[in-house]
């Protein structure tokens, strides 16, 4: 404990040099205006930028590049609640009731929790990472294929809890969700799969297309043809601030949120994205007005945008204990490191510890600068509501555009945009929701993957799913899960969703 | 009776029946080892499955006929626009394609003034250029003469 | 509609200017794009990055890097392959440059490109892979290690960085000779295959040096043998399968630099002169230094023996290995 504290001034020393300090606040700076960006999440930023660090010693790369990390991280809300576009892959879930809240008036209120969230998540978790990296790594290295798949099976009961309206409806769109994440090369046979041809194709339809046509391209075609354009909202000074009740209904999502956040974080591979669909189910389930959700419910933003910043924290945790590439985003920070000639390994800590500490200090100075310099924009993010709709909605289409192609530098993905945007436009005119789209584009790859490689580690019996324990944890904890879910029907009793179309009728008659 | 959700079950149930017939070409593999074309088969089942529900149970849900379409207009000349982004993106570069979009975007869709069109359209495309390719160092493509 | 046909004009305008490139001058006279095939932080791209940096000293002239993505490096490579052969458009390639286009012909897929659409300029690198397993496994010495493997075919499993990768062929090109069938789990690149043998889910890996380094000195992986032509300089113990009788279990992941097919002559000896001045930089033996890459610097007929008897290897490999067994 001690040690750790004397660490953490050596760190404070390294991370508070003006320098270091600097490259902190560019790389927050700049991962703000990625993550705001469309399209442009955290991993497309940080491969982007990456060039730009090798002139730098390692020190300062590293915390550049975690500061583009976590400030991508931040900034994905604002579009999303403005403009009901997600600005990386894990704010889609913030879009729902961010912007139901935006419509509502209350778009300051939203930016203002989920900076705050984020502020919270992102300094309670790097105080798990600076206590608990070395034990946690170990046990996020036992995570192999089984346990992933229970795992994301797991994930896939979230959708439960993500509609209000049919229960058919959103199975049905995430059947399709998934079934759109089966195209490209199958990386168990290499078989090319639905890919016509297109070599783009070949490494599947990525998430951020998916999410900023369904989300955002769809919102913009149904609204901007409406004879009455959506009216301009003029945000007064004292509305941009959240209320008591707005706070006391966040706090328990943001801190619940922390914890699920880290601990998805910390598994290796890239199921850090689920942890804000998980938060957003979890927050439903324990809501005393479940119905809220997806009409501003506050709990809707502030658990998710916790838990995605915690779970960047959280990747962390292999990374720097271990010096093992859990994710894309780890194993690129790594290349950062080696290109600096450092060695990432498990001696990290030991060898380097101005580099680590520096780096952990650095986290805690960063995540304090993200909050001191987005609370005062939330005020002028606000006021891009004030835009009159025929000038916004050009804008907002320019940059989509932009950031889908930046990702990868290919128009197949700006034509995958598109087509999922056309497709959003006619489901949200026959009442379908389209947030189980993204959940099934996401899971699909992962949950096949982890599957067969299960089955190819175990020579084709099933028995490994049970015999070994954290797997078989999950889906017990999963069969109980769906129980539960089941027994309104056996009980003969009424959830909220049955209760909710209850009242519905009644109001129809009425 | 046409409701949404039975012209939404039928499509859907179409996007199945599609997706079964393709993955005739892939191998299905077996249980132990299941094959590239084992998930696909399954969840097209599933797909299909859900869409004949829809059909049959949907008889409740909003009547077809009672979903306003008034902006389509908009909505494809919006559509087209970005098809023509998508398309020219590659062959006249960032700054071309995006002051042809946005202007007419905003002067031909929207009807705002000349001046103020160009202006702004100008200002959005060669604004965002410069910071994300100048600046940030996303590449964004040119276009001949590298303009 | 007056403002509409402003715009139409605008853009036309805008189009007329854009008239075709003016006439060939001494080459170089305009940025030159070096292609990497795969995404910012893996091998291809810290390779490029510093032979972009020490070309543009040689030949004062600018030398981009841009990452052209997708499809295991498919995107990139064909990107190149029909690019104008004017010297502008370079590739740095890897050894699955030889794969990719085998195993397209494996399916009966039109191939994205051939082999024979570049025009070999340098290699700039080679590294060979290494056989590792994790510590707490009975195997001290290859030998013991193929032996057990011939005693329980089928039982003892590898990661790789993906089906018809580079790791899945190296491990391939061992386990033909040596008359083994291992068991193979594919994950989605080097890190998560190196992420599977420290958590043991796997029992082997061929990797590259650079990266289980660390992981050997700690104690957690354990290096059997290597598929070089010598032994690696940082692990001087670890003999290599040709010294235990297996001479066609070579393997290296290599880096070179490509021009498409039908670039001029005088271009391709330009570039090949200054890429010769290039790897005597410095400013680039520093950087390769740090990636803990050795050089290996081979032209003309040299490399182009190596590029072809690699192909030639790699061909083979995917062959036997044939569509992954599943039945129909």
């Amino acid at each position: 404990m001690l040690e750790t504290l004397a660490n953490l001034g050596l760190g404070f020393s390294v991370a508070l040099s003006p320098p270091v300090l600097l490259y902190a606040f560019i790389g927050t700076v700049v991962g703000t205006l990625v993550g705001v960006l469309p399209g442009v999440g955290p991993l497309a930023g940080i491969s982007l930028l990456l060039p730009a660090t090798y002139g730098l010693d390692a020190t300062r790369a590293i915390v550049m590049l975690a500061g583009i990390y976590y400030g991508a991280m931040y900034g994905g809300s604002t579009t999303s609640i403005l403009m009901r576009i997600p600005g990386e892959a894990a704010s889609v879930m913030t879009c729902i009731d961010g912007y139901a809240m935006a419509r509502k008036g209350r778009a300051g209120a939203a930016l203002a929790i989920a900076a705050v969230g984020s502020y919270v998540a992102g300094t309670a978790s790097i105080v798990a990472l600076m206590f608990l990296a070395p034990p946690l790594a170990g046990l996020a290295l036992r995570f192999g294929p089984p346990e992933y798949f229970a795992l994301l099976l797991l994930g896939l009961l979230v959708l439960a809890y993500m509609s209000g309206g049919s229960m058919l409806r959103a199975l049905a769109m995430a059947a399709l969700g998934l079934l759109f994440g089966m195209v490209g090369i199958d990386q168990m046979s290499g078989y090319f799969r639905f890919a016509y041809g297109v070599v783009e194709l070949g490494d599947g339809i990525g998430i951020v297309p998916v999410a900023v046509g369904l989300f955002g391209l769809a919102e913009i075609l149904a609204t901007a043809g409406q004879p009455t354009p959506p009216a301009v909202i003029k945000p007064r000074l004292r509305e941009l601030l959240p209320s008591r009740r707005e706070w006391g209904e966040s706090a328990a999502p943001i801190g619940r949120g922390t914890v699920l956040g880290f601990l998805i974080g910390v598994i290796p591979g890239s199921a850090h994205i689920i942890s804000s669909f998980v938060s957003y189910a979890i927050e439903r389930k324990l809501s005393k007005r479940p119905e809220e959700f997806g009409k501003g419910a506050v709990a809707g933003v502030a658990g998710p945008e916790s838990a995605n910043n915690s779970a960047t924290s959280g990747a962390f945790v292999p990374m720097l204990a271990l010096g093992v590439p859990s994710g894309p985003i780890p194993a690129v920070m790594l290349a950062a490191m080696m290109v600096h000639g450092v060695s990432p390994g498990p001696f990290l800590i030991k060898q380097q510890p101005e580099l680590f500490w520096g780096f952990i200090a650095s986290m805690y100075v960063g995540n304090l600068v993200l909050l001191i310099l987005n609370l005062p924009l939330v005020g002028l993010f606000v006021n891009l509501l004030r835009v009159p709709y025929p000038i916004l909605y050009p804008s907002i289409l320019v940059f989509s555009v932009l950031g889908v192609y930046a990702v990868n530098g290919s128009v197949v993905d700006v034509w995958i945009m598109l087509l999922m945007g056309a497709l959003g436009y006619v489901l949200r005119k026959l009442d379908f929701e389209t947030a189980p789209i993204v959940l099934g584009v996401v899971l699909a790859p992962m949950i096949e993957m982890a599957l067969r490689q299960s089955l190819a580690m175990s020579d084709g019996r099933y028995a490994i799913f049970v015999t070994r324990p954290i797997a078989a944890t999950l889906l017990a904890v999963g069969a109980v899960l769906l129980l539960l879910s089941l027994k309104p029907l056996v009980m003969h009793t009424l959830d909220w969703r049955a209760r909710l179309a209850l009242a519905a009728k009644r109001e129809e008659h009425s | 009776m046409l409701t949404t959700d039975r012209v939404g079950g039928v499509a859907l149930a179409l996007i199945g029946l599609f997706v079964l017939f393709e993955s005739r070409k892939l191998p299905l593999g077996t249980l132990q080892n299941p094959g590239p074309a084992a998930m696909p088969v399954v969840l097209a089942v599933l797909l299909l499955g859900f869409g004949a529900a829809l059909v049959a149970l949907g008889a409740g849900a909003a009547r077809l006929a009672a979903v306003g379409w008034s902006e389509w207009r908009h909505a494809v000349a919006i559509f087209g626009v970005c098809a023509f982004a998508a398309l020219a993106l590659e062959r006249l570069g960032y700054r071309v394609t995006m002051v042809a979009a946005l202007a007419f975007l905003v002067g031909g869709v929207e009807r705002r003034g000349v001046v103020f069109t160009l202006v702004f359209a100008l200002a959005l495309a060669l604004g965002t250029f410069f910071v994300f390719d100048t600046v940030l160092r996303v590449p964004l493509p040119r276009g001949p003469l590298r303009f | 509609m007056t403002l509409a046909r402003t715009a139409v004009l605008l853009s036309l305008v805008l189009l007329a200017g854009a008239s075709p490139a003016p006439a060939q001058d001494a080459y170089p006279s305009r940025p030159i794009t070096l292609v990497a095939p795969f995404p910012p932080g893996g091998v291809a791209d810290l390779t490029a990055r510093p032979v972009a940096a020490a070309l543009e000293k040689a030949l004062r002239n600018p030398v981009g890097v841009v990452n052209k993505t997708g499809a295991a490096g498919a995107v990139g490579m064909q990107y190149v392959a029909t690019s104008k052969p004017d010297g502008y458009t370079l590739l740095l390639a890897l050894s699955s440059i030889s794969i990719i286009p085998e195993a397209d012909k494996l399916f009966g897929r039109q191939p994205a490109f051939t082999v024979d659409q570049f025009a070999p300029l340098a290699l700039i690198s080679a590294d060979p892979t290494i056989l590792v397993v994790p510590a707490d496994k009975p195997w001290k010495t290859a030998k013991e290690f193929i032996e057990d493997a011939k005693k329980r075919p089928g039982q003892i499993s590898f990661s790789s960085s993906g089906v018809y990768g580079t790791l899945h062929m190296a491990m391939e090109l061992l386990s033909h000779p040596a008359g083994i069938k291992l068991r193979h789990v594919p994950y989605g690149g080097a890190g998560p295959a190196l992420t599977a043998i420290l958590g043991g889910h796997v029992d082997a890996l061929a990797s590259g040096p650079a990266v289980v380094l660390p992981h050997i000195r700690s104690g957690k992986l354990r290096p059997l043998a290597g598929w070089g032509d010598k032994r690696v300089a940082a692990l001087p113990d670890v003999p290599t399968f040709k010294e235990l009788g297996y001479p066609d279990a070579e393997f290296y992941i290599w880096a070179g630099v490509f021009a498409p097919k039908g670039t001029p002559e005088p271009v391709l000896a330009k570039l090949r002169q200054a890429l010769r001045q290039a790897v005597e930089d410095p400013d680039f033996k520093g950087a390769m230094d740090k990636l803990q890459t050795p050089i290996a610097f081979k032209q003309g007929e040299e490399f182009q023996r190596f590029f072809d008897t690699d192909a030639r290897r790699l061909a083979e490999g995917v062959r036997r290995v044939g569509k992954i067994e599943i039945k129909k």
